[in-house]
């Protein structure tokens, strides 16, 4: 195990602040004290070379575990190893062994090229010249910025920037990275680039923990998923049993040719009726087969077009937020 | 520390490079940082023009002060004003996290890495304004260079632990761009003859807050007018560089949530 929590905890003291002058004029006598568990009690363990994605929704507590992993935040309570050491409590040590990509938070100098902040870091971090400009290669290749990167930061596309975002944080070969938002404003292209980049380097031994909105981040990268919200895990597992928590159910698009007046199957719901003729039904795949709703449909109504898919992904992360607010 | 000098040497490249992409503007700055600094002594020279004087203080003598005021005051400004800016910017952006990712201790990152180079200007001008002071007023001796040595690094210690306060201050008091206003005016007091203050105020000047330290102190010792009293003032110079750096880490560590 690379990485092991334990009940892990995060509480923020805030203070109460009211609207309008009143408010303010009394805030500045007193305060009322408020606490925040942005951790609460979290425990999880991720095996070396995994890709593990962590969701939730905005404020669920994401980022602090994160910031608690990565060891720029004590945590207030629990125990939390990472490649055998306490993160804060170890951090100039434990960092040489981890790298960061932030989306948001750009660690490479604005106004040169990126291949000077590559040597800066090559002077933090101690690496030998042979060694670096080996491993400054290898990247090179397998992002495709050769070029690009002695070019000043500032003129850089998001894209260029983000790949040498990930060269930046991976010259002195960390054991794990923690990924923040990686593709977050990407195009098409750039995204598959970044992804096609981290798949090879995971093969290569790098554990990766990935936080993101964007689902296709998690298909087609996370083997293994962790939803926060509020400050607790609601989910942890594999995608194939994120995909099948709300029951094995398809979503079957329908174009009729005229308009049925009902459509009455076991364990079939229509979910959507987009036009007269154009019905969304999602089947459940544990009361009915794929075969038997297709015979019976065909009983029942007259269809010009239909396709099956799985349950989007959305819709299923969607329920899981949801119960994760109501408890 | 060797690796450190290494990587200071580098961001040092690293900045002059980064100033350079803006060609006009680094010569721009720089000439502006030269002129205006060196215009600082003007209220000297307009006192001395209008017939009046420090007493016991020539008016070469004063400027001397005030050259090495600004000469310790650029060159600690070269290497820790960014610190200060760099600190403001990451607590108020949230990107501080960037700099807890380094293996180093977060505030030898931050003076490796925020060197200004468009505060040469100053230099210049300290180091103009010194020279040409100092060809009229001459040097006391040998014992004269070493007591002004001494002192001028107690001065410049003095300013890094403003520096460093200041720096601290930005963690709880984000974005305020007026604390460095707070801190010139107390940096005031060295840039005169001690003699013209109240008593009160030298004892601070000399003691506390030893600012008496960044210039009339050093311009006394190479004037051969060194007592004591300056050189036990050497104690709370390195004394208030050391408060300065605790506090800053202090702040790091509240940022980090230790206890909060």
């Amino acid at each position: 195990m690379i990485i092991k929590i334990n009940k892990l905890e995060k509480t923020f003291t805030t203070y109460k602040r009211g609207s309008g002058f009143k408010a303010a004029l009394k805030s500045l006598i007193r305060r009322e004290k408020v606490i925040i568990k942005a951790v609460d009690e979290i425990s999880f363990e991720i095996p070396h070379g995994e890709i593990c994605g962590l969701l939730g929704p905005n404020g669920a507590g994401k980022s602090t575990i994160i910031k608690m992993l990565c060891g720029a935040l004590f945590p207030t309570g629990g125990e939390i190893n990472v490649a055998g050491f306490n993160p804060a409590k170890e951090r100039t040590r434990y960092v040489k062994e981890i790298g960061a990509v932030f989306g948001q938070k750009s660690q490479l100098i604005w106004d040169i090229p990126p291949v000077d902040s590559f040597s800066m870091n090559k002077a933090i971090y101690g690496i030998e010249t042979a060694v670096f400009n080996e491993r400054l290669a290898e990247l090179t290749a397998l992002l495709d910025v050769a070029e690009v990167i002695n070019k000043p930061t500032r003129v850089l596309s998001l894209g260029e920037r983000m790949k040498c975002e990930f060269i930046m944080a991976m010259l002195h070969n960390p054991k794990i990275v923690f990924l923040d938002e990686p593709t977050i404003g990407l195009d098409v292209i750039a995204k598959a680039n970044i992804r096609d980049f981290i798949t090879k380097m995971n093969k290569k031994g790098t554990t990766f923990i990935l936080t993101t909105h964007d689902l296709e981040d998690v298909e087609l990268l996370a083997g293994r998923i962790i939803i926060i919200n509020h400050g607790k895990k609601v989910f942890d597992g594999s995608l194939e049993a994120l995909k099948s928590e709300l029951g094995r159910k398809k979503i079957v698009e329908l174009k009729l040719l005229m308009a049925a007046e009902k459509i009455d199957i076991k364990g079939v719901s229509v979910s959507e009726r987009t036009s007269r003729l154009e019905l969304i039904l999602e089947v459940d795949m544990d009361i009915i087969s794929i075969g038997e709703f297709v015979s019976e449909l065909s009983k029942q109504a007259e269809f010009t077009d239909i396709s099956i898919k799985e349950l989007p992904m959305d819709k299923i992360i969607t329920a899981i937020y949801k119960k994760g607010s109501k408890a | 520390m060797e690796k450190f000098t290494k990587l200071y040497l580098k961001c040092i490249k690293i900045a002059i490079a980064g100033a350079m992409a803006y060609r006009l503007n680094f010569i721009l700055s720089t000439l502006l940082a030269t002129i205006l600094n060196a215009l600082f002594p003007l209220v000297t020279i307009l006192i001395y023009n209008a017939g009046a004087s420090f007493p016991g203080w020539g008016f070469h003598e004063v400027l001397l002060i005030q050259g090495i005021f600004l000469l310790t005051n650029s060159l600690a400004a070269l290497m820790f004003d960014g610190v200060l800016w760099s600190s403001m910017s990451h607590i108020r952006e949230g990107t501080f996290e960037i700099v807890l990712l380094k293996p180093l201790p977060p505030l030898s990152f931050l003076i490796a890495t925020s060197f200004t180079p468009e505060i040469f200007g100053g230099v210049v001008a300290g180091v103009i304004l010194f020279s040409v002071s100092l060809s009229f007023t001459g040097i006391a001796g040998a014992i004269a260079i070493f007591q002004f040595l001494v002192m001028f690094a107690g001065g410049f210690s003095v300013i890094t632990g403003l520096y460093m306060m200041m720096a601290a201050m930005s963690f709880k008091w984000v974005g305020n761009s007026r604390l460095t206003e707070i801190f010139d005016s107390i940096m005031t007091f060295g840039k005169y003859p001690a003699s013209i203050f109240p008593s009160a105020i030298r004892g601070i000047a000399t003691f506390i807050i030893p600012v008496a330290m960044i210039g009339f102190f050093p311009a006394s010792a190479l004037l051969g007018r060194a007592e004591g009293v300056m050189f036990l003032a050497v104690i709370p110079c390195l004394l208030f560089m050391l408060l300065g750096i605790w506090i800053y880490n202090k702040m790091i560590r509240l940022y980090e949530g230790v206890g909060g």
